[in-house]
């Protein structure tokens, strides 16, 4: 990560912006809109040690004095997903690229509260992101 | 079926922040499938797009609309195989890809 950073270090142009966005270190929290009312079912369960290892690089390369904060923003971001079929498909290639353990659980609290639901229903993925806005500098 | 991600536009509207994109040379570095790539183009961008997934960048590329082809070039490798030169970006974005 830190020999990716001193790329764009090298490739960007004197007072070059480096923009880093990306989920934040927090469980994404699952949950149903039916009829406008949201209703939370469970969180993920993700490993953050990727997470951790990229502040650790970002925190390396300002105290190197190759870029400066400019300023940083956390917002949320949703997934919406019209069925289970699409929301299974989402889930399992999540957590087989991230090496996480099955979230079946977590599809069958889904697909129990759509069967108690009814008329239109959306499944809602939730989870912030942030976005790092750096400049750089010449060391 | 149908997944929306971000209907609310948090993302892009947080990106409009960080500067006018208009013309600007942007290498954004783990491209993926080019969903960010297409947000940075349509802010004006001329994008290099790089992800290390040939299979990713080859969707990303099937996925690239005409009025977008002459603003973004996608390249599948790592961004220092790839030779670019120096001090010759405006940005470089790291999307979900640090």
């Amino acid at each position: 990560m830190v020999h990716a950073l001193h790329e764009a270090h090298r490739v960007l142009k004197p007072d070059g912006i480096l923009v880093d966005l990306r989920p934040a270190a927090v469980h994404r929290r699952v949950g149903v809109v039916c009829k406008g009312s949201y209703r939370e079912l469970g969180s993920m369960r993700e490993k953050f040690d990727d997470d951790l290892a990229a502040n650790r690089a970002v925190a390396q390369i300002l105290q190197e004095g190759l870029f400066i904060t400019e300023w940083r923003r956390r917002f949320d971001c949703r997934r919406v997903m019209d069925t289970l079929d699409e929301f299974r498909t989402w889930i399992d290639e999540f957590v087989q690229l991230s090496s996480l353990p099955s979230h079946d659980w977590l599809i069958e609290e889904v697909e129990h509260a759509l069967e108690q639901a009814y008329g239109k229903t959306e499944i809602v993925v939730r989870g912030p992101l942030v976005m790092r806005v750096l400049r750089k500098m010449e060391p | 079926m149908t997944l929306i991600v971000d209907p609310e536009q948090n993302e892009i509207r947080a990106l409009e922040r960080v500067v006018d994109w208009r013309g600007k040379r942007v290498v954004e570095i783990g491209c993926g499938n080019g969903r960010l790539t297409l947000r940075l183009a349509g802010l004006g961008a001329r994008v290099q797009a790089i992800d290390p997934k040939a299979e990713r960048v080859r969707e990303a590329h099937e996925n690239l609309p005409r009025r977008f082809a002459k603003q973004i070039s996608y390249h599948a490798g790592q961004a220092e195989s790839l030779a670019l030169g120096t001090a010759s970006f405006d940005l470089a974005v790291f999307a979900w890809s640090l």
